[in-house]
Order: C-alpha cells, then sequence, then structure tokens
C-alpha cells in the first residue's frame, strides 16, 4: 500500500516537472514580463565572453582575466529595458541559415517580433503583405529615445528612401512604399574578391570574369547560391556595357542617378533570353572554379589553397584578420563593373495579437541596437559594418585603423564622409586602402558603382532556380540516360527473374571425381 | 491495491501515435505537396516537369552511378574483412571489429572534415571531385557494411564448413557453395544500407567534391529553399525508387534465420 502511494507521488512530482514549462509558456510565468521574440541571423550579434568588445576593452584596462565578466548585448538589452522604463522583458533569441529558412519559418506560421532578412527578402515579405510598417514615431527623431533615426547613416537612409516595394493590397489596388517604412537598417556591405596579393596580379581582379580566367583556374571559388552567382554571371555579361557606364560616370557625362538606374536594369535582368545566356557562362565558370562554398572559402584562402574568393565584406574582414593572425595577409577587392549592395534590416512580421508593450520593446530593442556603443560592440564581434553612423563610431574606426603615433608620416588620408554624413577623414596606413577599413567603409568611387538586387518574383524566381539546378547539375545527352535506364531495368529485371525462381547458377561446378552431385540445395528452404 | 495491467493492445499504442505523427502525417504531407502547385490546387505539374528535365534525370542517374560505386566498393572491401573477422580464432577479435566501428561514434561531419583535409594533403581535394566523393562515402558507410556481413557470417555453423571439406569441397568451393550463400541475407542488408544512404548524402558531395558534384539529394535540399512542391516530388520519386530496390533485394522478407542482420 505505502509503495504504491509513494510511486504515485513520484508519478505526479514526474509529470509536474514535466508539465511546468508548457505551464509557464501558456501562463507566462512572471505574468508583467514582456517576451520579445527575436530571429536573426547565426552568429551575427555580441555573444559576449572573450573575444567580445566589452572584454578586450577591459583587458586592455589590465583586469585581471579570471575576473572579466563580459555580458553579452542581449543581457545588457534586458537590463537597460528594465532600468530604463520599469519593465521587465526577455529576449527569446533563435537563428537562421539562410534567407529562404526564414521566409519558410514564417510562412509555417511561426511568430517572431523581429527578424532580420537582407534587403530582397524584406521585399518579397513586404510584397506578399507579410510584414507590418514601423511605427511613425519610431522615425520622429525630437524623441531622444530614437537613438536609431538620430545615428543612422545619412547614407544608408537615402538607400532606404529611394527604393520602393510594391505592395498588393487585398482588394487589388498595388501600392509603392519605400524600404524605410518597413525595415530598419543593421548591417550592410558590398561583395567583392578576397585576395592573396603573393599569387593574384590586382589588375586581373578589375573584372568579375576573372572566375573564367584560365590562368586561375583551381584556385578561385563562388557562393553556392543561386543569388550571388547569378549577379557575377550578369555582371560578365555585360561587362563592356557597364564600363563604358562607369567610364561616362567618372568622366561626368552621366550623374550617380543614372549609373544605378541603367546598372540597376542590367543586374535585374531574368528575360528568358539573358537567362539562357548567363547559365553558358556559368557553365564556364563551374568548370574553371576551384568549387562553389558558404563557409569554407575562408579558411581555404588562409590555408593558401585558393587565391580568390568571391565574399560578402563582413566575411572579408573576418578573413583578413584571420589570415593576419597566421602570417597571411590578403586583401580585399571590388571589381570594377559594379557589385551588390547588401543589407540586413530589423522588420517586424505580421502578428495580430502582438501587444502594444511588445512593440514598444520591439522598437527598444532597434534603438538599443542602434546606439552607437551597441553598433560597435557588435562590430567589433562579427566583423560586418552597422549602418550607424556617429561621432563614437567614427571614433572607434579612427582607433582601429588610424595611424599610431610617431607613423604619421606614412600616413593616407582616407575619405569616408558620404557615409557618416559629416567631414570624416581617417589617417591610416597604405595597406589599409586595400584591407579591412576599405572592406569595412568602400570609398564613395567605389560605392557610387554598388547597386542593390532586387528579389525575383513568380516566373523570374522559377527561371532563375532552374538556370541553378542546370549550373549545379550535370545534364547528360537524352540518349545517354535512355542507355543507362534500360541497363537498370535489365538488371531490375534480372533479380525478379532469379527471385521467381529462375536457375542461373554461376558457380554450378562439376563434382570432384567420385562424387555425386546432390540435387536438392542444402541452402535454400 | 491492484497494479494495473497493461495489455498488448495499450502497450502499442504509443508506437501508433509515434508513427502516425513522425511516419505516416509527414509522408502524406510529401506526397500532398508533390502533387499540388503553388496555390494548393491538384496538378501533376511537377510530375512532367521532373520527367522532361534532362538536368533531373541526369543527376538522378549520376546518384545512381555514384551510389552503386560506393557500394560495390563497401562490398569488395567488406566482405573479407567480415569473413576474416567471423572465422578466425582470435581470442579478442571483438577488439578488431571495434576498431572498425569506433570511427562511427565520431560525429559525421567532424570526419567529412578530417577527410578533406587528408585529401587536401593529398592534392586531391579539387582534382578529383567524384572520386573524392566517392572516397568519403566509402569511408563513412564501411561499418554499415561490415556489421551486417559480419553478424550472418559469425551464425554459420562451423560444423557445415567440415562437411564441405569432408565430402572433398576445396576452399574456392566452400566459399561458393557454403559461405556465399549463406552471407547472402547479410549482403543484402549492407548493400540496403549503403545504397540509399549514398544516394542522398550530399553532405559529402558538397564538402569533398566542393559542391560541385550534385546528387538528388542536393537538388532536394535546394529546392525546399525556394519551392516546396518540386522539392516533394524529387523525394516522393527517390522514395519511390528507394522501395522498388528495396522489394527488389528482397529487404522486406522476414527471414528468422537471419535475425538481426537486416539491423
Amino acid at each position: 500500500m505505502k509503495r504504491i502511494t509513494l510511486k504515485r507521488t513520484i508519478c505526479v512530482a514526474c509529470a509536474s516537472a514535466l508539465l511546468l514549462p508548457i505551464l509557464c509558456t501558456f501562463s507566462g510565468c512572471g505574468q508583467d514580463q514582456i517576451v520579445l521574440r527575436i530571429y536573426n541571423w547565426e552568429e551575427y550579434i555580441d555573444d559576449g565572453g572573450e573575444g567580445s568588445y566589452v572584454y578586450d576593452q577591459l583587458l586592455d584596462e589590465g583586469v585581471d582575466e579570471t575576473s572579466i565578466v563580459a555580458p553579452s548585448i542581449l543581457d545588457d538589452f534586458e537590463l537597460w529595458y528594465e532600468q530604463t522604463y520599469h519593465k521587465s522583458v526577455r529576449v527569446e533569441y533563435s537563428c537562421f541559415g539562410t534567407n529562404e529558412d526564414l521566409y519558410n519559418q514564417l510562412k509555417l506560421g511561426d511568430t517572431y517580433d523581429l527578424v532580420c532578412p537582407s534587403e530582397y527578402m524584406i521585399m518579397k515579405l513586404a510584397s506578399e503583405n507579410m510584414l507590418e510598417p514601423l511605427p511613425v514615431s519610431f522615425f520622429d527623431e525630437t524623441d531622444e529615445q530614437n537613438t536609431y533615426i538620430q545615428n543612422v547613416s545619412p547614407y544608408i537612409k537615402d538607400v532606404f528612401d529611394s527604393h520602393y516595394i510594391t505592395l498588393t493590397k487585398e482588394n487589388g489596388d498595388k501600392e509603392q512604399h519605400s524600404w524605410g517604412e518597413y525595415a530598419a537598417g543593421y548591417m550592410w556591405g558590398t561583395t567583392g574578391f578576397i585576395y592573396n596579393p603573393e599569387l593574384v596580379d590586382s589588375e586581373d581582379l578589375s573584372h568579375w570574369s576573372v572566375l573564367l580566367d584560365t590562368k586561375y583556374k583551381n584556385k578561385v571559388t563562388t557562393k553556392d547560391n543561386v543569388r550571388d552567382t547569378y549577379f557575377i554571371g550578369l555582371a560578365i555579361l555585360y561587362q563592356d556595357e557597364l564600363i563604358s557606364l562607369k567610364d561616362k560616370l567618372e568622366s561626368g557625362e552621366i550623374g550617380e542617378t543614372e549609373f544605378s538606374e541603367q546598372a540597376a536594369i542590367m543586374m535585374n535582368d531574368t528575360s528568358p533570353d539573358t537567362v539562357a545566356k548567363v547559365q553558358n557562362i556559368l557553365l564556364e565558370m563551374k568548370s574553371n572554379i576551384y568549387g562553389f562554398e558558404t563557409d569554407s572559402g575562408k579558411l581555404d584562402m588562409v590555408k593558401g589553397i585558393i587565391s580568390i574568393n568571391f565574399a560578402w565584406s563582413g566575411d572579408a574582414v573576418y578573413a583578413i584578420d584571420t589570415a593576419e593572425s597566421e602570417n597571411v595577409f590578403l586583401n580585399y577587392y571590388v571589381p570594377d563593373e559594379c557589385a551588390n549592395l547588401w543589407f540586413d534590416g530589423w522588420v517586424m512580421p505580421k502578428n495580430e495579437n502582438r501587444s502594444e508593450e511588445t512593440k514598444h520593446a520591439a522598437m527598444a530593442y532597434i534603438n538599443y541596437m542602434s546606439k552607437p556603443e551597441s553598433a560597435i560592440r557588435n562590430m567589433y564581434y562579427i566583423g560586418y559594418s552597422s549602418v550607424i553612423a556617429g561621432d563614437e563610431v567614427l571614433e572607434y574606426i579612427n582607433d582601429t585603423y588610424g595611424v599610431e603615433e610617431g607613423d604619421e608620416e606614412d600616413a593616407v588620408p582616407y575619405d569616408i564622409g558620404y557615409f557618416f554624413g559629416v567631414e570624416a577623414t581617417i589617417y591610416t596606413y597604405e595597406d589599409q586602402l586595400e584591407r579591412q577599413l576599405f572592406a569595412q567603409y568602400p570609398t564613395l568611387e567605389v560605392m557610387r558603382r554598388c547597386i542593390p538586387m532586387e528579389y525575383f518574383a513568380d516566373e523570374a524566381g522559377e527561371r532563375i532556380n532552374e538556370l541553378w539546378t542546370k549550373v549545379k547539375g550535370e545534364t547528360l545527352d537524352a540518349w545517354a540516360i535512355i542507355v543507362i535506364c534500360v541497363c537498370i531495368v535489365a538488371i531490375a529485371a534480372f533479380v525478379v527473374f532469379v527471385k521467381l525462381g529462375g536457375k542461373i547458377d554461376f558457380f554450378r561446378l562439376k563434382p570432384k571425381k567420385g562424387y555425386r552431385l546432390i540435387k536438392q540445395e542444402p541452402y535454400r528452404k | 491495491m491492484k497494479m494495473p495491467r497493461f495489455s498488448r493492445k495499450t502497450l502499442c499504442i504509443p508506437y501508433c501515435v509515434f508513427l502516425i505523427f513522425f511516419v505516416i502525417l509527414p509522408m502524406l504531407v510529401i506526397f500532398i505537396y508533390a502533387f499540388t502547385d503553388k496555390n494548393m490546387n491538384f496538378s501533376f505539374g511537377n510530375f512532367v516537369k521532373f520527367f522532361s528535365d534532362p538536368t533531373k534525370l541526369s543527376t538522378i542517374v549520376y546518384s545512381f552511378v555514384i551510389a552503386i560505386v560506393t557500394t560495390a566498393v563497401c562490398l569488395i572491401i567488406a566482405y573479407p574483412v567480415a569473413l576474416i573477422l567471423a572465422r578466425s580464432k582470435m581470442k579478442r577479435k571483438f577488439v578488431l571489429l571495434f576498431l572498425f566501428v569506433t570511427p562511427m561514434w565520431i560525429n559525421f561531419v567532424l570526419r567529412v572534415n578530417a577527410i578533406r583535409e587528408l585529401l587536401n594533403w593529398i592534392g586531391l581535394l579539387g582534382e578529383a571531385n567524384y572520386f573524392n566523393t566517392i572516397f568519403g562515402m566509402v569511408y563513412d558507410f564501411l561499418p554499415f557494411m561490415i556489421l551486417p556481413l559480419y553478424t550472418t557470417m559469425m551464425k554459420i555453423d562451423n560444423s557445415l564448413y567440415e562437411a564441405s571439406a569432408d565430402l572433398g569441397g576445396n576452399s574456392f568451393t566452400t566459399f561458393t557453395r557454403v559461405t556465399l550463400p549463406l552471407s547472402m541475407p547479410g549482403i543484402m542488408s549492407g548493400v540496403t544500407m549503403v545504397f540509399l544512404p549514398s544516394m542522398t548524402n550530399y553532405v559529402v558531395s558538397d564538402m569533398l567534391g566542393n559542391s560541385k558534384v550534385t546528387i538528388i539529394g542536393k537538388f532536394i535540399e535546394t529546392y525546399f529553399g525556394t519551392d516546396w512542391h518540386m522539392g516533394s516530388m524529387i523525394a516522393l520519386i527517390l522514395l519511390i525508387i528507394v522501395f522498388t530496390s528495396t522489394a527488389l533485394t528482397g529487404g522486406f522478407k522476414s527471414e528468422d534465420n537471419v535475425r538481426g542482420a537486416n539491423l
């Protein structure tokens, strides 16, 4: 009797222990706590601990290594929110690997308060009516809590306000909205090549077509995704047109906007004819390159397996840093034709059940991430460039890349005023003009040639996907497929024949002299 | 008070629930996705598209060939090993078996990475993508071939060999008339266990073939990024291929004399 009671108690205890977390989610343990669900790229935020900005600052100040506590930026946000608004918030942070993963998750009905996709995915989500515009109060510059709008780079803001998304409303009306209404920028950058100057003639890099150059056979890599690779294909296809356009821009014959408009038409071309031409270019490229990669390229560069690697600027900074510690010196270059200008930004997926409080916390989160000191922490940790300008960031860049005292003679001026919106010239070492500083903040001359790439809707998207399967897969001639299929069917038929009792015995040997073959097969039942 | 007694039926409930939620429902979803278009209307579009696209057919054929070569090489390597292990009179032969199986306990991605380094050191990485892919797959799937072969061969009664010798069979005859036929179930389950994953394991082809070798599993992954319907169709076709080949090799037959050989 007693034993059973005990057993039952244990059972109840176990069951309640299992149920507790579930109950908590429903009742919201600690009723006043706001839960903020954030979905961001992997390794795209200051995580605290060793190697973080706070940690290294304290280390520089001479604090003992073992006693340093460097919290993650999310912990700091929770603390700051409670202190500022006297409400407790808990961030539920999860990560995605690709924009498409994020899209699928949202489509499957996952609810998040803030997600951080790239520009084309923002366009796609917005055009499918899946995003909620950010509140007008968020853009009020007079409110001192709105650190985002106060600190965002004027250059980035201009891009966000001058690019439009076409929305189809439920009643069929079409509306134009700027990116800026839906998204607050987080990180930005360009695409280009990381290269090893000892192995590569930098003049060869001036065109994207270096990927077809047999001089670098098996020494170049590109990304294993369709958008980046299609962009390269287009840039190679329109090489002459883009170069002449660039010459016109430099001679002042056409203005910046005209250049962007014309280049954007070429770089967003998805007509069947163009896709077919790009496909041939990419197939030629496939036979020349070392491989398609997503992550391994950085390490392969450091190891010297390859000498040119197509990269996003933030990855380039990371690769150059890593290589430096191995005494390999890498550079970054943006080819002459044009390059992809990309952004990742915070957007709010539609959710009717989201409370005003959560919304407030979400906006506070963006603003917290947009504080110059937060931007510096994130930049320091992940290597990408934040969209946040402001004096502190400029000072940080100057501290990182400016010449040290005593080296003034070697200093070269580097102008990044376009980004900070104020006079901003950094006196840096000459090699930085091709290295981390250039990768993080390219010159205005390069930036004028960078354009964002739009998303490919419906039919165009399908065409591009088909192109990608054709590029990645092998295409045999029809006769070869038929021959192989016939062989396979023949083998299958043979197996079936044997199964059904057909007697084919390869090893039936003549019995030795003096022995007699027993008909019954010993091993069959 | 009496302890409640569980009948066999009640004990089955958890398994049924598991099977329904994790096997049957997902299959149904794949089936529904495969035969619908973007607006979830019934359509044969994906089916037609698949069989009219030479690239997808070629990729299936390539995957097939890669899988066949992998399986054959695995079998050629594993058979003698299993035979030696099973027939040797070594006292501690399980140590040997251990050595062959331990790599399976190390994380798969880690192993592939190690192979990548090795191939790079030899100088093959990036030069012979198809060879590298098959090499990696053989390395990864070898234990799956050795184990079932070993377990079936262990069960062959020693007296059968003696009988064969008594009846005047030389070692070759003994092999062809005793060992080979009796180890057939092991071969079959080994082949199934190596052949099927090597058609879809795109991690190996991505990492060792530098993503220049594309097998059908990679296509499924790519399509699930953008077009779930086509992805489901490819998955379904692969499923049918798998089902047919299992049926052909007799994987569904329950043979009680080879307990465990099908693992």
